[in-house]
């Protein structure tokens, strides 16, 4: 309905008799008031100025119709033309297509308002299909991280119907299915949570707690993830207090632990150590892990991006996000060392007060 | 043979919960809402209930809260899809044991009732054994084959919770904070001390050790 509105609004002709008669009557004014200025002092006779006044009205008349013409032209050029460009263009994009730019006729420093109005709509177009882009790669990363392990277990299953089966393969197969239920459970509820998280709709509830202690229990949770392993832990902890929402910093050190946990191979070891300074809390967590290179370094912060695509089967790519969208709302730094081979150290630093 | 209540209202969760169980050797009763449940209780007490907090009509935290009124001693474990810090808040408030987040791993389900059993058992009886030593609660005082070792009320109650807990390692702070005083001013190192009174004091027993994980606490092993 309104489309149609705004059609009909924009497609006006270049004659219009409302522009001649409102030239018609500017016109006719001048002539009328120099007439009665100049003429009323002469002696002219009657005869005269009848014909006179007949060629000077049709003379008014012809030099309306071509200034509203000329005018028409002109509006058409400047006014019409920008603004059915821009309607064009608005239209296209409320129906969805974000590729849509409009073309700029000259710099913008140098136009008129319609410029500028173009400018900013083709910048909010590229913004928007930015964000598009976004939404469709995460969309078709999420749907290959559900498919994966559901295609596995459904494989599984079917394999598991077989009749004959011997039962170290039956057992290993209900095995397969629990793990990719797992895998599919921990994606989800990473989804949930980071969606949560981008969404604002946890608001940090800010109280004073012991840094230090917070990241001794964190460690203890996973006890038996590291004892495993065999992992040998250096740990240096100082009893550090920072305001900050404790239950979103878990998420942040749980990640990075079961991260340096995960990438660790057995008998290695791991560092963590909590330092204060006047301003900041300083976690840093290292690891003698596989480490990364810098472009894997400059991405991993990235949803569903995985460096090493042969360990894609232990994550999901979504832990470091929540780690960096936390460190974002609580106002905090982090940044990674990492060498190929090496091991990799990530350091946090955290405002000690709000 | 230890009978569990399973109240969660979707019926194959409840199938499988309960299979499990019984695989384990519990004896298990399955319930479909807090209701039944209570009638279930009211012929047959149970010795630990695992409960669902989402069910229709009445909900785990008031199921739970109805149960802590009349017996304060069941352990309670909420099986949950919940895990937002405010639930498990709400759901420890009210008085459970335990909590767990759906889909929950069944063998860690398993353990974790092994130890509210345990604990359970330790908390009605007031006595811990472990191999030789004897701790009693209610007197405070230990025994190593009959007979007693001297500790002070604060080296019981450390050693007391070390061993209700093997294998868990404690930081300093969370052994501080169960049983001194707010205004103890001394830090958490005091632990240590105490820590090395109780080797000292236990070197003729060696069922267990009290194992210094580094940086981080203590734990109790036994061996």
């Amino acid at each position: 309905m309104s489309e149609g509105f705004n059609k009909r609004k924009i497609g006006r002709s270049l004659f219009s008799l409302r522009r001649y008669i409102i030239f018609f009557l500017l016109i006719a004014f001048v002539v009328t008031v120099c007439f009665l200025l100049f003429f009323n002092f002469l002696d002219i006779r009657e005869e005269d100025v009848h014909n006179a006044a007949i060629l000077t009205f049709g003379n008014v008349l012809l030099l309306s119709f071509l200034g509203a013409t000329f005018d028409g032209i002109r509006h058409k050029y400047t006014v019409e033309k920008p603004v059915r460009q821009i309607l064009d263009a608005t239209q296209r994009l409320t129906r969805g297509d974000f590729s849509v730019r409009i073309e700029q006729p000259r710099d913008v420093r140098r136009g008129n308002e319609f410029d500028v109005i173009i400018a900013d709509f083709n910048k909010m177009a590229e913004e928007l299909s930015g964000i598009e882009t976004l939404r469709t790669d995460f969309i078709s990363s999420v749907s290959h991280e559900l498919k994966t392990p559901l295609a596995v277990m459904q494989n599984y299953a079917t394999m598991l119907q077989a009749l004959d089966l011997p039962e170290e393969k039956r057992v290993e197969y209900a095995r397969s299915i629990a793990e990719g239920s797992r895998r599919l459970s921990e994606l989800i509820t990473n989804i949930l949570r980071l969606n949560k998280l981008e969404n604002q709709t946890i608001f940090p509830d800010v109280v004073r707690h012991n840094l230090g202690e917070q990241l001794r229990e964190c460690i203890l949770a996973v006890e038996d993830l590291w004892e495993a392993k065999n992992l040998e832990l250096e740990i240096d902890i100082d009893d550090v207090m920072v305001e900050a929402d404790a239950e979103l910093l878990t998420i942040v050190w749980n990640n990075l632990l079961s991260n340096a946990i995960k990438f660790t191979d057995k008998g290695g070891t791991i560092g963590i150590t909590v330092k204060e300074n006047e301003q900041w809390a300083i976690v840093s967590i290292r690891d003698t892990g596989c480490g990364m290179s810098v472009e894997t370094g400059q991405r991993i912060f990235e949803k569903f991006y995985q460096g090493d695509s042969s360990r894609s089967s232990q994550g999901n790519g979504l832990g470091l996000a929540l780690v960096k969208r936390v460190i974002d709302i609580v106002g905090g730094e982090i940044s990674v060392q990492s060498a190929l081979g090496v091991g990799s150290t990530f350091t946090v630093r955290l405002p000690k007060s709000v | 043979m230890i009978r569990i209540l399973v109240v969660e209202d979707d019926k194959d969760l409840n199938y499988v919960v309960c299979s499990f169980l019984k695989q384990h050797g519990y004896e298990t009763v399955g319930c479909l809402s807090a209701v039944e449940a209570y009638d279930v209780m009211y012929g047959n007490p149970v010795d630990v209930i695992i409960s669902d907090i989402m069910m229709p009509e009445v909900s785990g935290f008031e199921f739970a809260q109805t149960v802590r009124e009349l017996n304060s001693e069941i352990p309670i474990l909420f099986m949950t899809a919940r895990d937002d810090m405010a639930a498990k808040q709400r759901g420890f408030r009210v008085g459970i044991d335990d909590y767990m987040v759906k889909p929950v791993d069944l063998d860690e389900l398993v353990l974790r009732i092994g130890a509210l059993v345990r604990r359970a058992r330790i908390a009605s009886s007031k006595r811990l054994t472990v191999g030789q030593l004897t701790l009693d609660a209610e007197e405070h005082t230990a025994y190593l084959q009959e007979e007693e070792i001297p500790l002070t009320v604060r080296e019981f109650n450390l050693l007391y919770k070390l061993l209700s807990y093997p294998k868990k390692t404690f930081t300093r702070a969370q052994l501080m904070d169960e049983f001194w005083d707010a205004d103890s001013a001394s830090g958490p190192r005091v632990v240590d001390v105490y820590i090395t009174k109780l080797r000292d004091k236990l070197s003729a027993c060696d069922d267990f050790e009290i194992v210094t994980v580094h940086g981080l606490g203590y734990k109790a092993v036994p061996k």
